[in-house]
């Protein structure tokens, strides 16, 4: 290779690599062979080589002002921000809600005491199946994985906070979204607070529900309704709030892989964002609502990676499916998150090694407006007030003492890290054009595509931990036998489910019936014809109706979903 | 009580069990079976048939609420495959049929294939059998269309209901024209969906066509719509099985066709008992043919001429 | 494959919960291990999961339960499962049970309970090992 003296000297290309590879790293292993064949990600299972160089980039046809650009600016895979998190660092949040009103009204303003400025309200499994704390089907649920809100009294006291000190308040519903958005919308009137003043935040995810989790109520093409007209009637009455959020950190539980994850989720957030610009609203003004959570698992460049494709995949498919010119409409809206099920019932406090090495992977890929850590005894039940503590100083000591969010994206130009984000990239825009052309994601939602697909990973990868090919440290490596959990276990109150019914008796006999009987039929009349839901809703939950008679309701005119396939991959 | 006593009062229990022993082959399902058998041939066999994904279990649902609104007691054999590498199966018809499940008057039995061919299990005729013996008056026997084998289980069924879906043009044309007349009742289900008018009308022109051949009294086979997920259609199919039966009943089919069926059953387990003994009986026919001394035609021959002639 | 007779297993999810991860794998491993596995369906009572039991004649009934109703389902299923003469029905549990609530289920009829991450190698084997124990003890 001849070189100019004044000019760099060209780097070295797969030539220089084929010779390395066969003259000093091939012997080498001859005499020292590899700890694992073939070394391969933790999801996509895909091979990992010994070394990469620049001679990866242009295999993979990289180029640097197409695939990265510059922070803020289209494609957006360095940053959606021009300054990272140099002016700013991310909301800092946790999840919690249990209980009734005033139990989490409590912890809220424990957490926020702790450092937090956002909060995530869960709701109980009856409530997000549309059901009273007094339905026959819920004994013994009520108040347990979150909170029970049967009536627009249970949220007006939970409402007891600081809202000064809160930036965020995030609500997960999904399956009842209009009944559970109104009741806030009621809520904060009834305590004086100006909805200008932060934001609320809907879920309104019922799309990926169908797919794994299965907290949904109606048939898919109704839920897509009902989601649709929650997207509309915050983007026309309540702009500054949030109208949606797809959730793809609920696909990678499943099991989905990064780029499954990636694609079932542009996927469902194309169908939400085709109905609602079918409303009537254009690609510029709808496409800033959208926001996803994302969250990262133990394989710490594929975490990496993945965020960094997200940014890029959102820009191209808002500019080259829809035409979006603003900004905003390009940058994608994202809040990331360690996931829960890398963490182990066994040895937990090596769980929060765990969220740190995550909370780290988050950073350096980008965290997004705001990082949630689940905490470290979560793979057992519902965080206990240590835990809280742990989990907040974590994201502080990655955010202060780290460096990494000291600089824009880092690890830019690794020839790994480059590699590996535009794998993931192609091979997600390629799946999304597979699920289009079977008619989009509610046409893979109702022949159960999406739901098959996430069972065969299931399976194989439970097989890749039973049978010792991946290894995980207190489950299959360095095992302590007949360990004893030493962790503080919350246990919610039992009492809650008594109090709730005695409060919905009470509530049923002081109210005025016809008012009530007026707001369900109106709920009834929108249902069944193209009225948007919410106001409906809204009356119906001033006149005190109850979340389960409102949700009934909708049963009476959209039916109840049974799908074909309740176990994913049977 | 004995089991087979306590069968024919319609214990679900017993029934259950029975029809654990037949599937199983355990020789004492053989004992009691012999008992019932006199107490069969009253029930009325409907086969629910179609490819996957067309709703079958969600549309046996309905019709299941449907009977029971009209006070009968109804029996389900909801079969799946079989893994032919494990014999395992994993069977989840009943889960859309769930509502159902706490119903005295519904017995609802899982089934895997477990090696039987077109879609049915070899215990699929034992239990259908158990149930009409438990005075059952409409057995649905659901199974996964997988093509042109489908036949067999209109060979069980007094009805044969195929179920559609629309959108699935290429797919109701491999559904193939034998098996549109194999089946008396036609449902076009999930009519909610888009492609639903193109697949309506392409399912009538079959129909038509169909009906432009047969005789004036023949069944005319009805082509009915439905959205299961939403209860809707059901009325209507029941209305129609209904009638086919009466039709059946009418031009005497109807015993003619459940004695063909019993027939069928005891050639094919007489047909697979006979072999083993005629392998048995005919070592030195079998290594003539096996090298090839002999052709197989001439050995069959032979073989049939050794055996006793018809009973004088 | 032997010709012995499949085990029959019925898999269902008592309670409001919805995931259906665990229940999904641990239904594929019964399955390659020959054994037939009858899935009741989500949001099930103990009421039908029992009548099903009953319907279907299985050997097994597991049971999972993830949102910690299980204090009271769980013992209600088996005391139904007693009631309908099926106690001679293996009865086991898995999802996330603490620890501290095994002795309540075991003493309410459960012969063992698979707390979250079991190896589904050792649920194949211990039902295994009880069926054939079983069909040991019933030839003549």
């Amino acid at each position: 290779m001849s070189q100019a003296r004044n000019a760099s000297p060209a780097p070295p290309g797969a030539g220089a690599d084929e010779r390395w590879e066969r003259e000093v790293r091939a012997p080498f292993v001859a005499q020292a062979p590899e700890r694992r064949d073939p070394f391969t990600t933790q999801a996509l299972k895909w091979p990992i080589k010994a070394l990469y160089t620049p001679a990866d980039l242009e295999a993979c046809g990289f180029d640097y002002a197409t695939d990265l650009g510059y922070p803020g600016e289209y494609p957006f895979t360095r940053g959606t921000q021009p300054n990272g998190h140099r002016s700013s660092l991310w909301t800092m949040s946790q999840v919690t809600g249990f209980g009734k009103g005033e139990d989490w009204a409590r912890r809220a303003r424990y957490m926020l005491a702790q450092g937090l400025q956002g909060l995530i309200l869960e709701h109980d499994l009856p409530t997000t199946n549309g059901y009273d704390s007094d339905h026959p089907l819920v004994e013994g649920e009520v108040g347990r994985a979150g909170l029970a809100i049967d009536s627009l009294e249970d949220l007006v006291r939970a409402f007891d906070l600081p809202f000064e000190k809160l930036r965020y308040l995030m609500s997960v519903c999904n399956a009842p979204q209009p009944v559970n958005l109104a009741m806030i919308i009621a809520a904060l009137e009834a305590r004086g607070v100006d909805p200008r003043g932060f934001v609320v935040h809907i879920v309104n995810g019922i799309l990926i529900e169908y797919t794994c989790v299965g907290r949904y109520i109606f048939p898919p093409a109704h839920g897509l309704r009902i989601a649709t007209d929650c997207l509309e009637y915050i983007i026309r009455h309540h702009p500054n709030w949030a109208p949606i959020s797809i959730i793809s950190a609920q696909l990678q539980p499943a099991k989905a892989n990064p780029v499954q994850e990636l694609a079932f989720s542009m996927a469902i957030a194309l169908a939400y964002l085709d109905a609602t610009l079918a409303r009537g609203l254009d690609i510029d003004t709808v496409a800033p609502y959208f926001h996803f959570v994302i969250n990262v698992d133990m394989d710490f460049f594929e975490g990496i990676c993945k965020l960094r494709a997200y940014r890029k995949v959102w820009a191209r498919l808002m500019r080259e499916r829809y035409g979006a010119t603003r900004p905003q409409a390009l940058r994608i809206r994202m809040m990331t998150s360690p996931t829960t099920v890398a963490l182990t019932l066994q040895q937990p406090l090596n769980n929060i090694g765990r969220l740190a090495i995550m909370a780290t992977a988050c950073a350096l890929g980008g965290a997004g407006e705001a990082m949630t850590t689940p905490l470290h005894d979560e793979a057992h039940a519902l965080p206990a007030e240590e835990a809280i503590r742990v989990g907040a100083a974590l994201q502080h000591i990655v955010a202060h003492e780290t460096g990494v969010a000291d600089t824009i994206d880092p690890l830019a130009g690794s020839y790994y890290v480059e590699s590996l984000t535009k794998g993931i990239e192609e091979a997600a825009m390629a799946e999304i054009g597979r699920i289009e052309a079977m008619g989009g994601a509610l046409a893979a939602i109702q022949s159960g595509y999406f739901q098959q697909a996430l069972g065969r990973e299931q399976y194989e990868r439970n097989k890749d931990i039973e049978e010792g090919r991946r290894k995980w440290v207190g489950v299959n490596h360095l095992v302590v036998p007949g360990e004893k959990r030493q962790i503080e276990i919350f246990r919610a109150d039992n009492r809650v489910e008594e109090e709730q019914v005695a409060r919905l008796k009470e509530l049923r006999a002081r109210r005025d019936p016809a008012a009530v009987a007026r707001g369900l039929a109106r709920v009834r009349e929108a249902a069944a014809g193209t009225d948007n839901l919410v106001p409906a809703c809204l009356d119906a939950v001033r006149a005190l109706a109850t979340h389960g008679e409102i949700c009934d309701a909708m049963r009476a005119v959209f039916g109840v979903h049974t799908p074909d396939s309740q176990l994913t991959g049977v | 009580m004995d089991l087979a006593a306590a069968v024919l009062a319609g214990q679900v229990a017993a029934g259950a069990r029975l029809i654990r022993w037949l599937d199983d082959g355990d020789p004492r399902g053989r004992a009691a079976l012999r008992e019932i058998y006199p107490a069969t041939g009253r029930a009325h066999i409907v086969g629910i048939t179609g490819p996957p994904g067309a709703g079958k279990s969600t549309l046996v649902d309905i019709l299941i609420a449907q009977e029971r609104a009209r006070g009968r007691r109804v029996a389900v054999l909801a079969v799946d495959p079989s893994s032919p590498f494990t014999g395992g199966a994993i069977l989840g018809d009943r889960l859309r049929m769930s509502r159902h499940a706490v119903d005295p008057g519904v017995f609802i039995r899982s089934l895997g294939t477990r090696g039987g061919r077109g879609g049915l299990s070899r215990a699929t005729y034992d239990a259908t059998a158990v149930m009409d013996a438990m005075g059952y008056e409409r057995i649905f026997v659901e199974t996964v269309g997988v093509g042109q084998e489908e036949m067999d289980v209109t060979a069980l069924a007094h009805s044969t209901v195929i179920v559609a879906v629309p959108g699935l043009g290429d797919e109701v044309q491999a559904m193939k024209a034998g098996l549109l007349e194999a089946g008396e009742i036609l449902v076009l289900n999930k009519a909610d969906r888009d492609g639903h008018a193109q697949t309506l009308r392409h399912l009538e022109l079959l129909v038509h066509l169909r009906t432009g051949t047969q005789a004036a009294d023949a069944w005319h086979t009805p082509l009915l719509s439905a959205v299961a997920s939403r209860g809707e259609g059901a009325a209507a199919i029941v209305a129609a099985l209904d009638a086919h039966r009466e039709h059946l009943h009418r031009c005497g089919e109807f015993s003619l066709q459940s004695g063909r069926r019993s027939e069928q059953q005891f050639l094919a387990i007489a047909g697979a008992r006979l072999r083993e003994r005629l392998l048995e009986l005919a070592p030195e026919l079998r290594a003539q043919v096996r090298t090839q001394q002999l052709d197989p035609y001439t050995a069959a021959e032979r073989l049939v001429a050794a055996l006793p002639g018809p009973d004088p | 494959m032997s010709g012995a007779r499949p085990l029959r297993v019925l898999l269902a999810k008592l309670g409001m919960d919805t995931h259906t991860v665990g229940i999904t794998v641990v239904a594929h491993a019964l399955r390659e291990a020959g054994m037939e596995v009858i899935f009741t369906g989500l949001k099930q009572t103990p009421e039908a999961v029992a009548s099903a039991a009953i319907q279907e004649d299985v050997d097994v009934v597991g049971v999972s339960s993830l949102s910690a109703g299980h204090t009271r389902s769980l013992p209600r299923l088996a005391r139904l499962l007693r009631e309908a003469g099926a106690a001679d029905k293996l009865l086991v549990a898995g999802g996330v049970i603490p620890e501290e609530d095994v002795p309540l289920l075991e003493e309410a009829g459960y012969a063992r309970i698979f707390t979250m991450g079991t190896d589904t190698r050792q649920i194949v084997a211990y039902l295994t090992a009880w069926g054939a124990a079983r069909s040991g003890a019933l030839q003549p």
